[in-house]
């Protein structure tokens, strides 16, 4: 009951000191009065008193206590004392603080990162009571979607869910509502573009596409989500919608297209064509249960209106809907997955016998979040991110091992204040927790410190990485000021990072004997062994994690060069690859769409700095198409996947407008209307088909029907090509590789499928001949959609070097960071030895050692447990390197310019930070040192 | 150091101070002085514990401690029993009683052989 009492009083120490004071004033008074009385002289009669009262000021100090919680206390004053300690060592504070809070904070900065992208809850109203609807089949594990029918009937019949919705959504041509459209200029920020990534630039026109999230008319109704302007979409007035069209915009698109006009309301715009209304406004930054701001939200029964050939709010098999639920009041997510597996039961007899539909089908529901669990992560996303937590764990692991050694140092060079303070009596205990709140302290201002840098760096990165988004792929919302979990996570962290380094060089500096550290330097030869054991240890663990972390970083980014510089096999800096789509919805006929292609091509040639044009897909472009192959007139098998080829359409001047040299025969002759039954193959293609033969005159049949193609598109269907020519092979884009097995068909004549892919070559300045491009060929058709890229900005974008691009400048960021930790760990142990050692060093000289014996001594000293950590750090990289193959363009994974290169680097580094220190041992006056005490 | 001939006894002292103020409120030097003069000098009290333990009995909730103004004029801490602190003494009296009930049993086993 004392208890609060008692430490209410530690905050008026002072009143209770004087108070104490006062009292035993009065009582000294009264004896010495009666002393007086008793006859003593005044003198005699004070110091009788006095005398009675034994040691006055112990006797103050044990009634205080009394008072006290005196265990708080000491920890008060233990950190008062720890933080003068640290105060009067700024350079040790200093680098410890900076090595702490680098490591710390980089682990923040992944951890915020990753827990706004895995963990961010769905932006509802409640989110917590908001569900995951998956199901499972024998072929798809965790599906999320879901027919529309089937979803009206889980809606309609489920009693556990207060409300269940669905989305859909994708990219629809907009026109009208005034606004600017695009700004006729690349979209690329500063911040990609740094990186060396370049998105396509959109040119001007008054259409673009804009990422629209469909969702059920229930969706804002179930997520409790309201406009910030107008109003949202209600359940009940789906009669109004049919009749009136509505959409709502997200606040960031209406800042973005409409500058924040509030007119717009009311306003009209053209989505693929079909007028809608604009009704509404939803809140910055919501997504509801989508990963990205869409640009609108249309609801879903109008989806049909703007996409044409959709069939989904009709097709029972049509899985295009991703459902979320409310649960109900009271219920379970249990429950409500026991009823919805029974619903499942019916909804399976609805199906189409035989179709994946009436498969039996487990219905499971998982806490509401934007991508799923985290255990239904791909294997390559999961391992992705062990690979990137496993590097800043590293570098926390550096961070802590150099902070320990430094503290080992520190804490050694006080043997001889830990010596007088164990003297005077101070337990062992007391000791190490003394150290220990030093350490303790250390790493809560780390991590303050940390905190700071993680919230602004990830703020910089979020700003830059939001500026550069092109505007159909919606807005990125990630919120990723550290709240308070993470501030926990980094609490729990420094403080553990902190005990952990403090930990053993309070153990150690706590245990010599009175003797031995009050002489000093003479501290016993057994604590220095196994001082230098554990000091050895840290710096090797140093070592190791610093050299894996650059051998991997060097690795990465040699691939990332080489992917730049092995030649591509085609030109790719002075050709220009333009998508034109005409906007669907417009009214854009057949007839139509070629007479423009053709005003087209006649304006582009016509533009100055345009040598030649031609059509067809760029190599190193997305959307690759395969076909089965069938050779001496059998049919293509579907079943056999090495057999295929990569082909596209292209007109014949296609291998001389992007300067593909044909090793044997001619191109085509001139597009016709009727399909050409000839083919062009790339040598690797030859080569796999008829190894050793020439492949001129021979045929082979091909087949995409069965691969992967949209449903108007020209494919190849079964027929037989005859070879005509052999092009040199184009480099491949994908990571499995193989696609430089090409087959180049010809592009007929007349055939336009809503829009073309044009390249043309050019001289001069990309931007320049980009910019005129704009201006003609919207002087065709204003409304016309346009992408732009050269192919090197292209070939910068494909998958494969944007991850290697990537993974490298992660690497060599957190290589970086561990070197210059590593560094400062070497300099300052090596330091603190040389300091440690004066005497020695002056010993040696004074027997004839000279100043480059006792400079190699200690840098070879230092150098041992350095090499150790080196090939432990080698060994694990070697295994590291094979896991990168894929992203190193055929690099040898145990590429010797990385392993050697960096190896040595290191050793030049690790010595020259032993050597700084090392060289101030070695202009000793031996006559100094040997008398430095 | 050796105990003094006429220390109180470990133990004792919180059942004389509570029992000093039984008789109402008094500050140290008033127990001091009254303990030695109803024990006819016999027992004194040291001042190296009396202050300590006073506290520690306030903190204990046995008495109530209040600045009051002595006899001659001088502000004094006055302390004063509570109802826990008279519980206690009940009980540490009893317990005292038993412990010379005890003694005094060893002692005439030994008177009667």
């Amino acid at each position: 009951m004392g208890l609060i009492r008692k430490v209410r009083a530690l905050f008026h120490r002072d009143k209770l000191t004087a108070e104490v004071d006062e009292e035993l004033r009065y009582h000294l008074a009264m004896r010495e009065d009666l002393n007086r009385r008793a006859g003593m002289a005044q003198a005699e009669a004070r110091l009788s008193a006095q005398r009675s009262f034994g040691n006055l000021t112990l006797l103050k100090e044990s009634t205080r206590e009394a008072d006290l919680l005196v265990f708080l206390e000491t920890v008060l004053k233990d950190i008062h004392f720890a933080a003068r300690m640290l105060a009067k060592h700024p350079g040790f504070t200093l680098l410890a603080v900076l090595a702490l809070s680098v490591g710390i904070g980089v682990n923040t900065a992944v951890f915020t990162a990753c827990k706004a992208v895995l963990l961010q809850p769905l932006d509802a109203k409640d989110s917590g009571q908001l569900a995951n609807v998956y199901q499972s089949t024998a072929q798809h594990r965790y599906d999320q979607h879901f027919s529309f029918l089937d979803f009206e009937f889980y809606r309609d019949h489920s009693r556990a869910f207060s409300g269940l919705v669905a989305t859909t959504g994708g990219e629809l041509a907009m026109t009208g509502g005034q606004g600017i459209a695009n700004s006729g200029t690349s979209m690329t920020g500063g911040l990609a573009r740094a990186f060396g990534f370049r998105l396509p630039s959109v040119m001007g026109g008054s259409s673009q596409f804009v990422s629209v999230a469909s969702v059920s008319e229930n969706y804002f109704a179930v997520l409790g989500v309201n406009a910030i302007r107008g109003r949202v979409f209600l359940p009940q007035d789906t009669q109004e919608m049919d009749a009136h069209p509505a959409i709502l915009i997200s606040e960031n698109f209406w800042r973005r297209r409409f500058g924040g006009d509030p007119s717009v309301l009311g306003k009209n715009v053209k989505l693929n064509g079909a007028a809608f209304t604009i009704i509404g406004i939803t809140p910055h930054d919501f997504v509801g249960t989508i990963i990205n701001v869409p640009n609108v939200w249309l609801p879903m029964r109008l989806w049909p209106l703007a996409s044409k050939d959709s069939n989904i709010l009709h097709d029972r098999e049509d899985a295009c809907c991703a459902l979320y639920g409310r649960l109900a009041p009271g219920v379970s997510l249990k429950q409500a997955q026991a009823e919805m597996n029974l619903l499942a039961g019916r909804v399976r007899t609805l199906h189409a016998p035989h179709s994946e539909g009436s498969q039996t089908a487990t219905i499971s529901l998982t806490p509401g979040s934007h991508i799923g669990p985290v255990n239904l992560l791909g294997s390559e996303l999961a391992f992705a991110l062990l690979l990137i937590l496993g590097a800043v764990g590293l570098v926390l692991l550096i961070a802590c091992a150099n902070v320990g050694s430094l503290q080992l140092a520190r804490s050694a060079a006080r043997q001889k204040e830990m010596g007088i303070r164990l003297s005077v009596g101070a337990s062992r205990f007391r000791i190490i927790r003394q150290l220990l709140t030093e350490s303790a302290l250390l790493g809560l201002i780390a991590g303050g410190a940390s905190l700071l840098m993680t919230w602004w760096v990830l703020r910089l990165l979020m700003l830059g990485i939001a500026g550069t988004l092109p505007i159909e792929w919606g807005s990125l919302a990630l919120h990723v000021e550290p709240d308070l979990h993470v501030f926990v996570y980094v609490f729990i962290l420094s403080l553990f990072a902190s005990v952990l380094f403090g930990l053993a060089p309070a153990l150690q500096s706590s245990r010599p004997s009175l003797s031995s550290a009050l002489k000093e330097e003479g501290s016993g030869l057994a604590l220095r062994l196994s001082n230098s054991r554990l000091r050895n240890l840290l710096m090797g663990t140093q070592a190791a994690a610093c050299l894996f972390l650059l051998i991997s970083a060097a690795l990465l980014i040699r691939g990332s060069i080489r992917s730049m510089i092995i030649s591509p096999g085609y030109e790719t800096k002075h050709v220009v690859s333009l998508d034109v789509i005409f906007p669907p919805g417009l009214g854009y006929n057949h007839a139509k769409q070629l007479a423009e292609m053709n005003q087209l091509l006649g304006r582009i040639s016509a533009t100055p700095g345009a040598i030649s044009e031609t059509i067809g897909l760029a190599p190193n472009h997305g959307g690759l198409r395969t076909a089965a192959v069938g050779l001496n007139g059998m049919k293509p098998s579907t079943g056999n996947m090495a057999r295929t080829v990569f082909y596209s359409y292209v007109a014949p001047n296609y291998f001389e407008c992007l300067s593909i040299p044909l090793v044997a025969g001619h191109t085509f002759s001139e597009r016709s209307a009727a399909p050409d039954p000839t083919v062009i193959l790339s040598e690797s293609a030859a080569s796999e088909l008829w190894p050793g033969e020439n492949p001129i005159g021979k045929r082979v049949a091909l087949d995409a029907a069965n691969q992967f193609h949209e449903k108007t598109e020209l494919i190849p269907r079964g027929d037989a090509y005859e070879v005509i020519a052999v092009a040199k092979d184009t480099r491949a884009i994908t990571p499995q590789g193989g696609d430089n097995r090409k087959a180049y068909l010809s592009s007929p004549r007349d055939r336009i499928d809503g829009g073309a892919l044009l390249l043309v070559r050019f001289r001069g300045d990309p931007n320049s001949i980009v910019v005129e491009l704009n201006k003609q060929l919207h002087v065709v058709d204003p409304n016309l959609i346009v992408y732009a890229s050269t192919l090197q900005d292209l070939l910068t974008s494909t998958p494969t070097f944007v991850v290697t691009r990537l993974s490298a400048i992660f690497a060599s960021l957190i290589g970086g960071l561990g070197l210059l930790l590593a560094c400062v760990g070497i300099y300052g142990t090596v330091s603190y030895a040389v300091t440690r050692r004066t005497r020695e060093v002056g010993i040696r000289m004074a027997l004839g050692a000279r100043k480059g014996d006792v400079l190699r001594l200690i840098v070879l000293e230092s150098g041992r447990p350095v090499m150790l950590g080196l090939l432990a750090g080698v060994a694990a990289a070697a295994g590291a390197s094979r896991v990168l193959q894929a992203l190193l363009f055929g690099l040898g994974s145990l590429d010797p310019v990385s392993f050697f290169g960096v190896g040595f680097l290191f050793v030049l580094i690790a010595l020259l930070a032993a050597y700084v220190p090392a060289r101030r041992a070695a202009q000793v006056d031996p006559m100094v040192a040997l008398r430095c005490d | 150091m050796p105990p003094r001939k006429n220390d109180i006894l470990q133990g004792t002292l919180a059942l004389l101070v509570l029992k000093t103020l039984q008789q109402g409120p008094m500050h140290g030097w008033g127990i001091t002085l009254h303990i030695q003069q109803i024990s006819n000098e016999v027992l004194r009290v040291e001042e190296g514990s009396l202050y300590p333990a006073l506290h520690r009995m306030e903190q204990d909730g046995w008495i109530a401690a209040e600045w009051g103004v002595s006899e001659n004029n001088r502000r004094a801490r006055y302390y004063r029993l509570t109802a826990t602190g008279r519980k206690q003494l009940a009980k540490e009296e009893q317990s005292w009683q038993e412990l010379i009930g005890a003694v005094a049993l060893v002692l005439q086993f030994g008177a009667k052989a």
